[in-house]
């Protein structure tokens, strides 16, 4: 599964192939560029990107930096953004992310919540561009027209890199994951202000408070024992059910893809599932001769 | 001996390499050192091996590792603070080094099993080894044994080979992800890294239990920087109270044993897939090519700008993300409640868990509650509990998508599910929230144990007609389908399956149907068995039996059956039974719970193996039963009695004394019956035969015939080779015939813990509970003995142990029973070449000593006197010969009983004191034994030197993996030592004077000692140590006054007495 399936017809293929594999903020963003009004130029610049013309996609800060061979000998240099919210603005949208547990839950785990937008609606701004006027960029080629294909061909491989780190979107909003993670925490501790002073105490020690010895420093013998027999599930070694190892369970690897390695994703994972195979049944050789 | 260790050394990063871990391998042993202290470094480790040693040992144990080099590392140890200057008038005082300036405090470090001192500090020593690269430690470690047993390896190897082996589990699983660790800072590489997942319950459980035993020696090190500059100048004093302070010492603090495990563990990993992959760039973008070949690569550093590695960490994080988070101290956790009375929606609690002690929870609340605090959860700190919990939560959602609904409000406690989403829930949501790392609750009845599996619950009683005296006899029973803990009949079952809902409540309690569920019972209904106190005796011994494909639940005996079930279960001592009439002696009252019991297993026709601990008295207990036997008139035809030949005689001189109304007869010697006729008419009236397992095996054909009431075997570990042939013609012996045999066996040795050894006992006991041999083997023997499989071991346990009643000498009870001190006879007779060597010996000197001049004859009769104890001792020793030749043991019936025993006390692990009189014996003797136990045997005699005594003497009584025989001469070992370590001490041959053999007991039987000492002396029957030891016993007080000044006396002595002391009187012995 490709988080690019454009092939040569750009529309249907976006609205057909795979799109409910994606994340559903790479879908938004695929979403947002098929509303442009001029398809032509888009397909220009999607040839673009496929031929590799883009040569690199940096996340500065909140500003994407980009790098794109055009007739010119150099590269040139194309900058998007977005509008970033002002720390009023956040605080308004923390104060509504706080009011879910879920919000906070999900994007601890690393899940972007689906309906992430209405929280910031508290704020009167959002977190997802509207339209694709609202990602203004700057292109350093002689084209006057913005986007100019250059910056198209950015527009197509930023869905991607948006797979790779969900919270890209938030750092381009003014808050990296970090930031925006202790915030939440610190809006919550605000929030738990109220319930800790009523609730009961004494499970809740200080941080200050030494910490308990190590049961080996009372009792220094603990330094070299170990008295314990081999735990019953690791008698016998067994490999994994069909479908139920790490892999299985990762999935599809959240990397963009170089347009001119169409199937090197595809082709890196297939090549750890087979090795391993191989891996699982040297463990289990290792395993059986262990004790002879 | 020397004790092997295996500490990790932790990378080293500089931004020159990206350093890899290594693991250190190094011993120590037991010498004499001097006390020592760090300057400008830390100290060298005084007592270990050094590298070169250490290659030659390793390869001699064939565990020499590939791939190492010699390593030094600073390792943070337990130690003993000694003043320097207190001991140095102890030591050759060769410390003149006047420059060197005194460190301010000396001392050595403790050695594992090492007594621990008052005051124990922790200080950091240099210590060198051997280095070992990650990917050869790994089969290192896997080629370690899985099961203890291993004096010279420490402890902590098998916790590294218990990791290596899980590290090995979750490779062939698929346990694991590629990632990007990004660099430490500025300069240092970026690295690709192989990451083991731990999000499955087990493998979380399994990072507990490991982190929570975790011996600190395995991760005690600081990589050894040579000392440089001014850097290294700093010295680390750990003292426990400034651990307590937390005093940053990072590798050295013993802390966070969870996150620490995890570490090592991915290293493991790491090396191990590191070595195998393969990478194969073809057709790879440039991004994923440099990871792809620095996953293969050796260093594992990826060669990528730090924007495009920081891409990869970012991708390959979040792509782990999906399976797997932090390693923390708690997690989420779910509990699920039943509905109220009357509702229908099930209640979801959200909870915070520990991760070391699932029981330890909190609910959500006091989560919210502690804010930016550290909650404490019993003993263990979680920090940023509410993230924790939200985390879990987060990861929860992308397996229960009903719990999106519970997470509406800021702070959320709990929820509401409809039964579909509960059953959801139990049949499969519990699973992958858990392997999600969500801890899950569930109602006792339906979480999924047996319990919560329809079964029985069975009510059962003698029938009142009962004598209750066999196996195989009905009993009166009623039985109830169960699940969950509530019964239910059939017509109820039937009820609540026709409700076709997978949850149903029944009598308060909440059960899941399953499909087969009403079939099986509707089966049992119909057959409706009957029971046997064997069944009973089955479904008693291990829970989850089934009858008929249903387990059992509940099993109520009667008063009656429960007394039986729990003698015979072990679950209570057995009954006592007093000594029988025409038994001369007494016994004591752990005895009589082991003649109760011999007697508990007789009436049920099981063959019973009395394992007591040497010294509780096995032999009196059997002849004690064998006595009952008459008395209650039930010993009407012979028991055979095979014992080695070494004890033969013990036991004949056992049976006179204590039980003179059995009729002993002894197969034995060339003019033993040899034809079946002469045999029977030789054993009218007899009741016990003795022989030994060698004629057993020559005279089968004549033994089987006879028509024997019951064979027991002394020496049980005689038979533990199935396929030597004394073991198969024994087991022949056992196996019924016209009547009956009963089955007793006796041994010392803890049978129970030598898998190997269990089946040919248990073959010649109860043949039906072990099963054939091969099945056997592949059953118990391999995954015990390989894999150490404790739940293996426990089922095999669970089988033998109503037939091994095993009493040791420390067991509470038993300890208040023994006196301090027992003082055993060991009876010993004489080789057939000790025998003509003692008859020449007494010939020859006899005449001369009449005849010589008065003056000469009190020397004469000492030196006889010595010449005859010496043939008792063994020939060798009378023949001044000097070596150990071939069949040196079989030459001297006294040395072959000598060995018997000392296994056992090896096997036990206790330590022995050997005492003789002669020099040249405990030369002979200490080559046989360092050659027959190959280990070191010290002796001390009167030509030891000074310093070297005292060093024989520390290091028996200090020296964690000291030696366990000590040899002694009587006259330079007998006073003023202290040997308290020793709780066994042997008189190998008398003196005759009992003050001076006391005098040697009590090297170990003295202040300081813990336990009971065994004191052993050693009679050769027949001989002159018999007449003398009568004498002294008969005449106490009369030779304490005659022969208080030592062995003078005895050469005062007229020929005639002379003659009846030293003559051997021949049918005394084998």
């Amino acid at each position: 599964m490709t988080n690019t399936p454009i092939k040569t017809d750009i529309t249907t293929a976006l609205s057909e192939q795979g799109l409910g594999e994606q994340p559903w903020w790479v879908e938004q963003w695929m979403e947002l560029i098929n509303s442009y009004r001029f398809k032509k130029r888009l397909e220009r610049a999607w040839t673009y990107a496929r031929e590799g013309n883009v040569t690199s996609i940096r996340f500065e800060g909140r500003r994407v930096h980009a790098r794109v061979q055009g007739t010119d000998e150099e590269p040139y240099k194309v900058k998007l953004w977005l509008d970033v919210l002002n720390d009023e603005d956040w605080g308004y949208v923390l104060e509504a992310l706080t009011q879910k547990a879920r919000w906070s839950a999900q994007l601890l785990a690393g899940i972007m919540p689906s309906d992430i937008e209405r929280a910031f609606a508290a704020s009167g701004r959002r977190l997802f561009p509207f339209k694709l006027q609202e990602v203004r960029s700057e292109c350093s080629c002689p084209d006057k027209a913005n986007p100019c294909k250059h910056i198209s061909a950015i527009y197509f491989l930023m869905g991607d890199r948006f797979s790779e780190d969900p919270f890209v979107l938030f750092q381009l909003r003014g808050r990296t994951r970090s930031k925006l993670l202790a915030d939440l925490a610190e809006q919550r501790r605000e929030a738990l202000k109220a319930i800790a002073i009523k609730s009961n105490q004494e499970t809740i020690v200080n941080n200050e408070l030494p910490v308990a010895p190590h049961p080996a420093v009372i009792e220094p013998s603990l330094w070299w024992a170990y008295d314990a027999s081999l735990n019953a599930d690791l008698v016998v070694i067994t490999p994994a059910m069909e479908g139920d190892t790490g892999l299985h369970a990762a999935g599809d690897l959240p990397l963009a893809e170089e347009p001119r390695y169409p199937e090197a994703r595809q082709r890196f994972l297939k090549h750890l599932h087979q090795q391993g195979e191989a891996f699982a049944q040297q463990a289990m050789l290792q395993a059986m001769a262990a004790g002879e | 001996m020397s004790l092997l260790h295996a500490t990790w050394l932790p990378a080293i990063r500089t931004p020159t390499s990206s350093g890899r871990p290594a693991l250190l391998v190094w011993a120590d042993t037991w010498r004499v050192a001097q006390p020592t202290g760090p300057a400008e470094t830390p100290a060298i480790h005084p007592l270990t091996l050094d590298p070169e040693t250490l290659r030659t040992w390793l390869g001699e144990k064939d565990l020499l590792p590939e791939g190492i080099i010699d390593a030094t590392a600073c390792l943070t140890l337990p130690s003993r603070q000694i003043k320097a200057n207190n001991k140095s008038k102890a030591k050759p005082k060769e410390t003149n080094a006047e420059a060197v300036s005194e460190p301010e405090w000396t001392g050595l470090p403790l050695q594992a099993g090492e007594p621990i001192p008052k005051q124990c500090e922790w200080w950091p020593w240099q210590v060198q080894g051997l280095a070992i690269e990650p990917s050869a430690a790994t089969n290192w470690l896997a080629r370690l044994p899985l099961s203890g047993g291993q004096p010279d390896l420490g402890d902590e190897l098998r916790w590294w080979s218990h990791l290596q082996r899980w590290a090995l589990s979750l490779i062939a699983r698929g346990r694991w992800l590629p990632q990007v660790e990004l660099s430490k800072g500025e300069g240092y590489p970026h690295r690709a890294r192989w990451v083991p997942l731990l999000n499955r319950e087990d493998d979380r459980r399994r990072l507990e239990e490991l982190a929570a035993r975790l011996p600190l020696v395995a991760t005690c090190a600081l990589p050894w920087r040579e000392p440089t500059g001014r850097r290294s100048n700093r010295i680390t004093r750990l003292r426990p109270e400034a651990m307590r302070a937390a005093n940053p010492i990072a590798s050295c603090r013993p802390r966070s044993g969870r996150l620490r495990v995890a570490n090592l563990l991915e290293d493991l990993v790491d090396a191990q897939l590191r070595k195998s992959f393969e990478p194969n760039t073809q057709g790879l973008d440039p991004l994923l090519t440099a990871w792809e070949e620095a996953l293969g690569s050796e260093t594992g550093v990826i060669q990528l700008e730090n924007e495009e590695a920081e891409r990869l960490a970012t991708a390959s994080s979040h792509w782990k993300e999906g399976v797997a988070g932090k390693v923390a101290a708690a997690r989420a956790c779910l509990e699920l409640f039943t509905p109220t009375e009357g509702g229908e929606l099930w209640e979801l609690r959200f909870a915070l868990q520990a991760e070391a002690d699932p029981t330890l929870k909190v609910p959500a609340c006091t989560a919210w509650a502690s804010g930016s605090q550290v909650l404490q959860l019993g003993e263990i700190r979680v920090e940023n509990p509410g993230e924790v919990l939200l985390e879990g939560m987060g990861r929860a959602l992308t397996v229960f998508q009903p719990i999106e609904r519970g997470l509406d409000s800021a702070t959320p406690e709990s929820m509401q599910l409809t039964p579909a989403e509960a059953f959801v829930l139990v049949r499969t949501g519990s699973t992958q929230l858990r392997d999600v790392g969500v801890g899950v609750e569930l109602p006792a009845s339906l979480s999924g144990g047996l319990a919560s599996r329809l079964g029985l619950a069975i009510k059962a009683e003698f029938p009142d007609t009962s004598r209750s005296f066999t196996l195989g006899e009905s009993l009166a029973w009623n039985w109830e389908l169960m699940i969950g803990g509530v019964t239910l009949t059939l017509r109820e079952l039937e009820r609540l399956a026709s409700k076709r809902s997978p949850l149903v409540q029944h009598k308060g309690a909440w059960i899941e149907l399953r499909p087969n569920d009403l079939k099986n019972a509707e089966r049992f209904c119909s057959a409706n068995p009957d029971i046997s106190l064997d069944d009973a005796l089955r479904l008693t011994a291990t829970e989850g039996d089934t009858l008929m494909k249903l387990p059992v639940h509940r099993f109520e005996a009667g008063p009656r059956l429960q007394g039986v079930l729990e003698q015979y279960h072990q679950q209570k001592a057995p009954d006592p039974l007093a000594a029988p009439e025409g038994f001369n002696g007494q016994l004591r009252p752990y005895q009589e719970r082991g003649l109760g019991w011999l007697a508990f297993l007789n009436r049920f026709d099981q063959g019973a193996c009395l394992a007591d601990d040497m010294g509780l008295g096995k032999t009196i207990q059997l002849l004690a039963f064998l006595q009952h036997l008459k008395i209650e008139q039930e010993l009407k035809r012979p028991v055979l009695l095979i014992a080695p030949t070494s004890v033969l005689t013990n036991w004949k001189r056992e049976a006179q004394a204590f039980t003179p109304d059995l009729k002993v007869h002894e197969h034995y010697g060339p003019r033993r019956p040899s034809t079946t006729s002469t045999l029977q008419k030789s054993l009218k009236g007899v009741d016990l035969v003795l022989t030994s397992y060698g004629l057993i095996q020559r005279d089968i054909d004549l033994i089987e015939i006879i028509d024997w009431q019951g064979v027991v075997i002394d020496e049980a570990q005689a038979i533990k080779n199935p396929s030597a042939k004394q073991s198969q013609a024994t087991r022949e012996i056992a196996r019924p015939s016209k009547n009956n045999r009963f089955r007793i066996a006796l041994t010392g040795t803890p049978v129970e813990n030598r898998v190997s050894e269990l089946w040919a006992l248990m073959d010649f006991l109860n043949p039906k509970v072990l099963g054939e041999e091969d099945f056997f083997r592949q059953r118990y023997r391999l995954p015990i003995e390989r894999y150490g499989d404790m739940s293996s071991l426990k089922d095999l346990k669970a089988r033998v142990s109503p037939f091994i009643l095993r009493r040791l000498k420390t067991d509470k009870a038993i300890i208040s029973d023994l006196p301090e001190k027992v003082e055993l006879s060991e009876w010993v007779g004489l080789s057939k070449e000790q025998k003509s060597l003692y008859s020449k010996t007494v010939e020859n000197t006899l005449d001369a000593i009449a005849r010589a001049p008065q003056g000469q004859r009190h020397g004469k009769v000492l030196g006889l006197l010595t010449r005859l104890k010496q043939i008792c001792n063994h020939p060798a020793l009378a023949l001044k010969e000097t070596t150990v030749g071939e069949g040196f043991m079989a030459r001297s019936s006294k040395l072959e009983r000598l060995e018997e025993i000392l296994e056992e006390v090896i096997e036990a692990g206790d330590r022995a004191l050997l005492f003789t009189q002669f020099a040249e014996w405990g030369h002979l003797l200490q080559a046989y034994l360092q050659q027959r136990w190959q280990c070191d045997v010290p002796f001390l005699h009167g030509s030891t030197r000074k310093s070297e005594r005292q060093a024989m003497v520390d290091r028996f009584q200090e020296d964690p993996r000291g030696p366990q025989l000590f040899l002694l001469s009587l006259k330079a070992g007998g006073v003023g030592l202290n040997l308290t370590r020793a709780n066994h001490v042997f008189h190998i041959d008398r003196w005759w004077n009992p003050a001076v053999e006391n005098q040697a007991t009590d090297r170990a039987y003295r202040i300081g000692q813990a336990n009971r000492v065994m004191v052993h002396k050693f009679i050769t029957s027949g001989s002159v140590e018999e007449k003398i030891n009568q004498m002294i016993r008969e005449k106490s007080r009369l030779a304490e006054d005659i022969i208080g000044s030592g062995e003078d006396w005895l050469g005062g002595l007229g020929v005639n007495q002379l003659r009846d002391l030293v003559a051997l009187d021949d049918n005394s012995s084998p």
